[in-house]
């Protein structure tokens, strides 16, 4: 065995893509964030050029994972950065010249860029059709509301809500924000397609090569088999290589082209391909004079962009992972994802825990001061417990939270002193229902695992190698684990929510069992995990295994500057059973670094529609200066307990346990990123209200939203 | 116009246009560690060493490296002490940002063969891992600076 590709600096990515006789495209994007395109001139483009103009997609149809409303060229921009037309040329550089030269004439309309003015009546309408069907990856019932800018609603009900907050001696409310966040892949995203006989392959790096040929197979109006995707390893994704990106526009040139076309998106247009959705959560929570709590409100405004793409599962996971892991025996969430002009935002690294988390986090810190309770205990007497029944009314199997929480409290020697300290926990769900299946196959001197899990740096190929190692008595290197391809590897429902290791690893016993069963040459194993969630009572299976974790924070703070020093930072993944040892740490350590970058400078920016900061120099990623003093982590296993998956799990924590730890110190921040400037705000704050509760005190003011929304 | 320039220790003829930057050429030439990420200089995924300095491939005009040493990683050839400690350390994840730091290690240790980890912070200054491999790849550094392994 040679170096490591990835260190030899010998590992290709998309990027690298070459095909015998290809074209480079570039794309014309709309300067405007909401505009009709009235002609499109593309008389003075060069001859050697191929272009993409409205006429050349008519055939076509309207694609998108959970809701079909994103058209292949757009006759009418709803972002700014909105694809509206394409050129194909000898080099990428030629290209780019080209679609400066394609002239479009565009009507501007009104645009709105907050989901909640998006849903106060009068807005302008962004999809005025509505949001109509849904595609293949659903797995949620849509619930778009009519004449709105929603294309869903997610609302779960347990128990009385009215009755509940009636039995409560305290409640606490608070609203909290969140900015749209950039994955910012060091890869952009890059892909090939090429036709032939009328069959459509592209080579890209995807996490969802089944999604992105079922979608494809819409809008081009073909049967599935018709097209082939060829998953590339990527560099980096975390969420933003999901669903249809750039390949529906490019497979459209590659069409008219009649040769294989290539695109390598620039750093600027990765700020308005796919983001992380901003939101609006405002919490409501009751507790008993002792710290028992009975009903939690949460009403969530999650600002999914021009496009649905994922977002209603993102407002549905967000919905239920606000609930929390506690006993609540009266709970209502009402969660809408809306749209506005903003880009797309989609599946992030966590898919909507953290927003919830966020807000439902501190507002936990919140009631314990009100009750004079400590954080940690008025947590450890509401958690969920192995047999207790969630909001959703799934009954708990193979719950840790108390140990997560336990073991983050120990970290900063909580319990001694809680002064500039501040703690999370944490409940996600994996993606349910869905499906896993692969294949084992002997070869020569060892074996070949097809599947469909998608190598974007977590290790899943090294997590396959080393488990299929273990099941069939031979070394990780006689294992070959090739790239997925949707015309070889078997079916699997996508590479997200931390599932592969625990889906595939499930499949993968039955695969050799099978194997070793028919003793012949190809062992086949499939799993399914059922389930789903009733988008009008929120009452179903949300996740047939949770990922559970925690994290503590302890912070000191200028109280001059604003500085804010992570003195410690502390998370807890509960794994189940680790495979790969030094993935999973990578894999937590990833988490909580660029939950570091979301909780202390991480915000697109954005006037009037455009991205003001669309580049790695004003759009701050955490390099290695920025790691807290202390940086520590654990991974928490059991006995016997089956896999879980960890690829996210101590992102959400993090900025909920600064959040915490800074309102220990009287600092009260409501909203991401928890920058110098907010920090200061907040000391100001906090001193001013010192000064007028010595000369009258009374009761604090919860934060109200602005707009009315639609929660009633 | 011509470049003639040492890479990878061989003397090696290039074609660049005078306005070209490094970046490019040495894609052109096969080198595909050399990475466009930022495009500004802040990320370092196209360092190369000139000269055993790590510059930015990106905003380094090529016509500059003439008559110049230039060391991607490719010309380490796996052999080398610093790759072997990425290795042992796992100090990568997607592998993209990954030769960047492997040259930019190499020059920190040639100058300053026992870093602290405040140099080590500072050397990477420039460097950008997305993945957040930050601690194994430190671990690396003091690997490969010869210390024994240690968590932060």
């Amino acid at each position: 065995m040679g170096i490591d590709p990835r260190v030899a600096g010998a590992q290709r990515y998309s990027v690298d893509l070459e095909r015998p006789g290809m074209l480079h495209a570039a794309f014309v994007r709309s300067p405007h964030p909401h505009a009709r395109v009235l002609a499109v001139d593309a008389s003075g483009v060069p001859s050697d050029c191929v272009t993409l103009l409205p006429d050349d997609v008519q055939d076509l149809h309207l694609y998108g994972c959970q809701v079909r409303d994103e058209p292949v060229l757009t006759p009418l921009a709803r972002h700014a950065g909105d694809i509206v037309a394409a050129v194909a040329a000898p080099t990428a550089e030629a290209a780019k010249a080209a679609a400066r030269l394609l002239d479009v004439r565009y009507e501007e309309l009104p645009a709105v860029f907050d989901p909640v003015q998006a849903v106060s009546p009068g807005t302008p309408l962004i999809h005025p059709d509505g949001a109509l069907s849904a595609g293949e990856a659903v797995s949620i019932g849509v619930r778009p509301l009519a004449g709105t800018n929603v294309c869903h609603r997610f609302r779960l009900v347990h128990g009385d809500l009215t009755a509940g907050f009636g039995e409560a001696d305290v409640v606490v409310q608070q609203a909290f924000r969140t900015p749209g966040a950039a994955h910012a892949p060091m890869e952009p995203h890059a892909a090939v397609a090429e036709w032939e006989d009328g069959r459509l392959t592209i080579w890209t790096g995807t996490q969802t090569p089944f999604n992105l040929r079922g979608d494809l197979a819409v809008a081009f109006g073909l049967e599935e088999e018709r097209v082939r995707i060829i998953a590339i390893p990527m560099g980096g994704s975390f969420g933003a290589k999901t669903f249809v990106r750039h390949e529906a526009p490019l497979a459209a040139l590659a069409r008219k082209a009649g040769r294989p076309v290539k695109v390598v998106l620039d750093r600027t247009e990765e700020f308005v391909t796919l983001n992380r959705h901003p939101s609006v959560i405002r919490v409501r929570l009751g507790a008993k004079r002792d710290g028992t709590l009975v009903a939690k409100e949460l009403d969530c405004w999650v600002d999914t962009g021009a496009y649905a793409d994922c977002g209603p599962g993102v407002a549905t996971k967000l919905g239920y992972a606000g609930v929390g892991p506690y006993r609540i025996p009266h709970v209502r969430v009402d969660a809408l994802a809306i749209y506005t002009n903003l880009p797309p935002n989609g599946a992030f690294r966590g898919y909507g825990a953290m927003q919830s988390i966020w807000a439902s986090e501190r507002t936990m810190d919140v009631l314990a001061e009100r009750l004079e309770m400590s954080p940690l205990e008025l947590r450890r007497k509401n958690l969920l417990r192995d047999g207790d029944v969630f909001a959703t009314g799934e009954v708990m199997h193979d719950v840790q939270f108390e140990r997560c929480l336990q073991a983050a409290a120990d970290a900063v020697d909580y319990e001694r002193d809680p002064r500039g300290k501040g703690l999370c926990v944490l409940l996600k769900g994996m993606q349910t229902p869905s499906r896993a299946a692969i294949s084992v196959e002997r070869a020569g001197v060892g074996y070949v695992i097809r599947s469909a899990a998608c190598e974007m740096g977590q290790g899943v190929r090294r997590s396959l190698q080393l488990m299929g190692a273990q099941m069939l008595g031979c070394e990780p290197g006689q294992i070959d684990v090739p790239e997925p391809d949707t015309d070889t590897s078997p079916f699997d429902t996508r590479t997200t929510s931390s599932r592969s290791t625990h889906m595939m690893g499930r499949a993968l016993e039955v695969a050799v069992r099978d194997l070793r069963a028919s003793g012949g040459e190809r062992g086949y194993g499939e799993v399914h995990n059922e389930g789903g969630l009733d988008p009008d009572t929120g009452q179903g299976v949300a996740s047939t295994h949770w990922h559970q974790g925690a994290a503590a924070a302890h912070v000191t703070v200028d109280e001059e500057t604003g500085k804010l020093t992570i003195e410690h930072l502390h998370g807890v993944a509960y794994a189940g059973r680790v495979v790969n040892r030094e993935g999973a740490e990578l894999q937590n350590e990833g988490s909580m670094i660029m939950g570091l970058g979301t909780a202390l400078f991480e915000a697109i920016e954005f006037a009037d529609g455009q991205v003001t900061n669309a580049n790695l120099s004003d759009y701050n990623l955490p390099a290695i200066g920025d790691l807290p003093k202390r940086f520590t982590h654990e991974l928490i296993e059991r006995e016997g307990a089956e896999v879980h998956g960890l690829g996210e799990t101590v992102l959400p924590p993090v900025p909920a346990a600064i959040g915490n730890a800074l309102f220990s110190l009287g600092l009260e921040l409501h909203e991401l990123p928890m920058s110098a400037e907010r920090v200061l705000a907040a000391v100001d704050a906090r001193d001013a209200r010192a000064a007028a509760a010595d000369s009258a005190p009374e009761a604090r003011v919860p934060v109200a939203v602005d707009g009315q929304g639609l929660s009633g | 116009m011509k470049l003639a320039l040492e890479l990878n220790g061989r003397p090696t003829e290039l074609e660049c246009e005078p306005d070209e930057m490094l970046l490019e050429v040495l894609r052109r030439e096969g080198l595909g560690s050399v990475r466009a990420t930022c495009g500004i200089g802040v990320c370092g995924a196209c360092t190369v060493l000139v000269d055993g300095e790590p510059l930015s491939g990106c905003l380094t005009l090529a016509p500059k490296v003439e008559g110049r040493e230039v060391t991607t990683v490719e010309g380490l050839a796996g052999a080398d002490p610093v790759q072997r400690a990425f290795i042992e350390a796992h100090g990568f994840q997607c592998g993209w940002c990954t030769p960047g730091f492997v040259l930019t290690a190499k020059a920190l240790l040639a100058e300053n063969p026992q870093p602290s980890e405040a140099e080590i912070a500072e050397a990477f200054g420039g460097n950008l891992c997305r993945c957040g491999s930050y601690v194994k790849i430190v671990d690396a550094v003091r690997r490969a600076a010869g210390e024994p392994a240690g968590a932060r």
